[in-house]
């Protein structure tokens, strides 16, 4: 309390400092907690509450969590979400990954920053626009991806309309739009490690396996772990790529997690049900992302 | 920038002045295939603006995710439109929006609408919406020369659905190479969320004498998962599945009816002015749909309205701006346009309706027995976890039976829930 008196009425030039610096902190405070804190706080609330829109609420405790939790629909889009991540997740951080380590190697500064400005214009597109396009990609009909099979001898596919394609399919969009920004981290990191390392291996008679395994993917650690924390995020939270093509279908086979909780909330109205799941979801990738930081992250240091 | 700030200040400090906005009503639909019938609404608010000084906006919503928008804006009560299309179980029945339509104009609809239309509106027995659209049960729309080419005659359309199902074999053109067809009889959806695709079974279902709800509403198992039910499903399914007469691949089905790609769907009145307009040169004939062990008859999954908002300010003037418009002259006038039956009975035997293919095919329909309504606060809901069972179906997920049994144990949850 009297240190936050002294904030507010600086008497010297420590006080005076401490101030500025918590004023420079409090715009980004007032974000993040009217953002992100408040709603999280009032999901949770929410998740022990059966309200009506309008207003009206039922103290309920845990029949809520019970309720979702042992419902059947819930656990297939989780099943889902869990599906499209196993398939994006790796697929994305070994081809970003192996993207960067080629970049690195181009010496002409213009050409690597051409080619990673290529694989960086996904990341910039919208996620609805970009999941439009590959929609007519994927046409079972009329659809490029059939046309330019057709020249292999492969016959037409369906694609999104499929029960077992559907999955990779939206799978591949996601890694089509993540792959830049994460070429983008690996290529930062790539470029950080000191050349006087490989040198040193060279004249060890290391070869190129080697290099990379004893020192650029330890170096790289840091990157891939957050790389990997940043994707397993993305992937859980996908919603735009699948409202935008599928919105779940066919049949429910790509149904995720996100989609499910934004038909419960805005298509059935329940949003105690909702809650529950965006409780699921934080704590799942909460859990998840520190379990992930405290048992893969080695540090290393030459 | 002083400029800039006296203004803002002068905004905040006299947000009533004469150089406020011009007053208006703000209409949202989600009829996005029908930009004339909703561009009526502001052309008609211009002449309501002489006598009132009110205009109407309106403002169409993106039929995907509408109902998100709508609750967001609803329940903020200050973004929130002061008229809406909707249906009136939903946001008069599950949600308490709607306001009650004033006695001497619900006493209008009542003495001028067609009889089976008489409810649609209605919550509990107050009036709340005003139909919009007459002919709102599907009917069997085929094209006249792929009939000709298939050696049927499109004058003598089928009457059974086994009949039907000769005649999309026939007008079905199946790929050589084992693709999908080039051709096939019956447009189906399956796309898109699932109360729209048992929106389009129910016909089938009702042909095959099943009813998706008890009749009172409250129950779904013995009735969504009935033997009638998995023979109509069983049926359905078999379009695409076993007889080929119906492709998943073909997307929107209005699309491919209307690309000549399939020879017949069933769709509502609203459908000869999409055509009209999307597709001049399709030459087409609309019948009754056939019959099974019964008529599908004149139902509607969907009975939209126009609806005012209770929480509106200018509710009052939102019932005059309806009270303007209610009259068989408009109600002609901006049915016409879109090319959509009119509502009221004065209107149903005019030169214009019956010059329309659908008129015949409208009464033969009438005249079947009136099948099931779902007209229940949660129909989305359970109309979602029954078409969950249709799609499966359609897409090989599982068998007709224990989808349904599946689905009929999630709708009774919903129900009780």
């Amino acid at each position: 309390m009297r240190r936050w008196f002294r904030i507010a009425f600086p008497r010297n030039y420590l006080d005076r400092r401490s101030r500025a610096g918590f004023l420079f902190v409090l715009p980004a405070l007032l974000f993040f907690g009217s953002v992100f804190i408040l709603p999280l706080a009032q999901s949770v609330l929410y998740s022990f509450y059966k309200i009506a829109p309008g207003g009206a609420r039922e103290f309920v405790g845990l029949r809520l969590y019970e309720k979702v939790l042992t419902d059947l629909s819930f656990w297939t889009a989780v099943g889902n979400t869990l599906q499209l991540l196993l398939f994006s997740v790796p697929t994305t951080v070994i081809l970003a990954l192996a993207v960067a380590l080629g970049l690195n190697r181009i010496s002409s500064l213009t050409w690597r920053n051409v080619w990673a400005s290529m694989y960086f214009l996904p990341f910039a597109t919208s996620l609805v626009a970009a999941a439009l396009i590959w929609q007519w990609i994927y046409e079972p009909v009329y659809g490029f991806l059939n046309y330019a099979l057709s020249f292999l001898g492969i016959p037409p596919q369906k694609w999104l309309q499929s029960l077992f394609q559907v999955r990779p399919a939206i799978a591949a969009v996601s890694v089509w739009v993540r792959i830049g920004f994460d070429t983008m981290i690996f290529l930062a990191a790539l470029q950080s490690i000191p050349e006087e390392y490989y040198e040193a291996a060279n004249i060890d008679g290391a070869n190129a396996v080697q290099r990379l395994r004893y020192i650029t993917l330890p170096l790289l650690n840091p990157q891939i772990i957050m790389v990997c924390i940043l994707e397993l995020i993305f992937n859980f939270k996908i919603f735009d790529q699948v409202y935008a093509t599928t919105q779940g279908g066919p049949a429910g086979e790509s149904q995720t997690i996100i989609m499910l909780l934004y038909d419960t909330a805005f298509k059935y109205f329940r949003f105690g049900d909702a809650s529950v799941m965006a409780v699921f979801v934080f704590v799942t990738l909460m859990v998840v992302t520190l379990l992930q930081w405290r048992f893969f992250r080695k540090p290393v240091e030459y | 920038m002083p400029v800039i700030l006296i203004a803002a200040i002068a905004a905040v400090t006299f947000p009533n002045a004469s150089f406020a906005q011009q007053k208006k009503l703000v209409l949202w639909t989600h009829w996005d295939q029908n930009p004339d019938f909703n561009k009526w609404y502001a052309d008609k608010g211009k002449e309501f603006a002489k006598k009132t000084g009110y205009e109407v906006e309106v403002v169409t919503i993106p039929y995907q995710g509408y109902d998100a928008k709508y609750l967001a804006a609803f329940m903020a009560k200050s973004s929130a439109p002061d008229i809406f299309m909707g249906m009136t179980h939903q946001w008069c029945g599950q949600y308490d929006f709607c306001d009650k339509m004033p006695a001497d104009l619900a006493k209008v609809y009542d003495e001028n609408l067609p009889k089976y239309m008489a409810d649609i509106g209605k919550w509990k027995g107050v009036r709340y919406g005003i139909p919009i659209e007459h002919g709102n049960f599907q009917q069997m729309y085929i094209n006249v020369d792929m009939f000709k080419k298939a050696g049927l005659n499109p004058d003598d359309p089928p009457k059974t659905f086994d009949k039907w199902l000769a005649d999309m074999k026939k007008l079905t053109i199946a790929d050589p190479k084992g693709g999908e067809p080039t051709q096939v009889g019956f447009a189906i959806r399956s796309k898109g969320a699932p109360v729209g695709i048992t929106d389009k079974f129910l016909p089938f279902a009702h042909a095959w004498g099943a009813r998706m709800l008890s009749p009172d509403l409250d129950k779904a198992t013995g009735y969504a998962n009935s033997p009638q039910m998995v023979a109509a499903l069983t049926f359905f399914g078999d379009l695409v599945n076993k007889d080929k007469v119906a492709s998943l691949a073909f997307g929107n089905p209005e699309d491919a009816f209307g690309q000549k790609r399939a020879a017949v769907i069933f769709r509502e009145s609203w459908f000869f002015g999409w055509l009209k307009k999307n597709a001049p040169d399709v030459n087409f004939k609309v019948y009754a749909l056939p019959c099974e062990k019964a008529c599908p008859g004149a139902g509607a999954l969907f009975p939209w309205t126009d609806l005012v908002y209770k929480n509106s300010p200018n509710k009052q003037v939102a019932w005059e701006f309806m009270k303007f418009i209610s009259n068989a002259k408009d109600d002609m006038e901006h049915h016409q346009l879109q090319g959509i039956l009119p509502v009221w009975t004065a209107n149903l035997d005019t030169p214009y309706v019956k010059s329309r293919p659908d008129y015949q095919s409208t009464k033969d329909m009438l005249a079947q027995t009136v099948p099931p309504t779902y007209f229940h606060p949660k129909s989305n809901e359970l109309a979602t976890a029954f078409g969950d069972a249709v799609v499966g179906v359609l897409f090989g997920k599982g068998q007709p039976k224990p989808l349904l049994d599946e689905a009929a144990a999630k709708m009774d949850r919903i129900l009780k829930d």
